[in-house]
């Protein structure tokens, strides 16, 4: 028993090719599943697209809106989702709860993961955790009326931490489209430094280089890779997270601790010092000794 | 329940939520949450200052008060276990 998993490829702004998703959808297709908003580097997929075609050629879609709910408008309709997974710590709820949205009309029939009392039609056996559930609609009923509060002022924060930074230091790659992109999530790569000690010189900052679930593997990011970008400014990403709570001050903090750590790295690295001279790093050729 | 009591609020009473709001905010230990609930407080105010109709103006003023009692409650319970490490901004 298994499946066959076909992987879709992004493009450089990380977007799915949707020629691609029609070309591979199959008449045994069973699913197809797309994140709405990737939670490493921000950007939103075109679901309403993806919905579209899902239901011309009558497949059910699943996406993972956990960083999307609360953030940018989600329409079940308007997407044509038969199945979302959703997350409560995400919107500012308790951690420990979340959500999987199944669609009634036309019905998406789900296998239960665990067997017992048959709770919910057999779906989700178990007692539901109140308090946690209550703390989640609750989120949820405030993201919906803050949602444009938020949103302005995020993109005003993710601006002022961009051009801060982009003042003071060159080499400031941002991974993902601009466009189409969640406005509280920034990666950038910063030429000619190194993500790990970039993060461990900025302790004051809570950032991540790659996202928390990946933190044990050394590895620079699938995301990443996926979007073509080299393994030298793989490895240099960090992302930073812009939310509801996140204040002017932290944004300048974060502005002036960055570019001192970047400036510091840039003048102990060897690289940057053959890049100014006006050598092409990628012609050197190494020595093996 | 209809108007709940509030009725339209004068002036005077504005300005006294507006003082208890920013007043409670002031309490919180956690740096995020003063810096947020004392922001949100200003715009909410400024946003509706030009609000003219006796229900908008009284639906936003129950909810004002709604909010004060959250935030009272919410920061009693805070202090019962203020975290040990300040937030790095508030040095």
């Amino acid at each position: 028993e298994g499946f066959e998993v076909t992987y879709l490829p992004v493009g450089s702004d990380g977007l799915i090719d949707l020629d691609r998703l029609v070309k591979e959808i199959r008449p045994d297709t069973g699913l197809v599943s797309v994140m709405a908003v990737n939670n490493e580097i921000g950007v939103v997929q075109p679901v309403e697209e993806i919905g579209k075609i899902c239901k011309e050629f009558n497949v059910p879609f699943h996406t993972d809106a956990a960083q999307a709910l609360g953030k940018i408008k989600v329409d079940v309709e308007k997407w044509n989702v038969s199945l979302m997974s959703l997350s409560g710590h995400k919107i500012y709820g308790p951690k420990g709860v979340g959500a999987l949205y199944l669609r009634r009309r036309p019905r998406i029939r789900v296998e239960p993961q665990m067997n017992g009392g048959g709770q919910e039609r057999g779906i989700r056996s178990g007692t539901v955790p109140t308090p946690l559930v209550v703390g989640m609609g609750a989120a949820c009923e405030l993201a919906m009326k803050e949602m444009e509060y938020d949103e302005n002022r995020i993109k005003g924060l993710q601006e002022r931490l961009l051009n801060g930074i982009r003042e003071k230091i060159d080499g400031v790659v941002v991974n993902g489209s601009m466009d189409r992109r969640y406005v509280g999530n920034l990666n950038l790569s910063f030429a000619y430094v190194e993500g790990e000690s970039l993060l461990m010189g900025l302790k004051e900052v809570a950032v991540s280089s790659g996202s928390a679930c990946t933190s044990a593997s050394l590895e620079p990011s699938y995301v990443l890779r996926a979007l073509g970008v080299d393994e030298d400014m793989a490895h240099t990403s960090i992302r930073f997270g812009i939310g509801r709570f996140t204040t002017e001050e932290e944004i300048d903090r974060a502005v002036e601790l960055t570019v001192k750590q970047v400036e510091k790295l840039r003048e102990m690295s060897p690289l940057y010092e053959m890049v100014k001279e006006g050598i092409d790093i990628k012609q050197i050729q190494w020595a093996q000794h | 329940m209809a108007a709940s009591g509030a009725g339209v609020p004068m002036r005077r009473e504005v300005l006294q939520l507006y003082r208890s709001l920013l007043r409670v905010t002031r309490q919180f230990c956690d740096y995020n949450i003063r810096e947020y609930s004392k922001r949100r407080t200003m715009d909410a105010f400024r946003d509706n200052k030009n609000l003219r109709d006796p229900s908008q103006l009284s639906a936003a003023f129950s909810h004002g008060k709604a909010q004060l009692e959250v935030a009272k409650r919410q920061s009693l319970l805070y202090s019962l276990y203020p975290p040990k490490v300040k937030s790095i901004m508030d040095f």
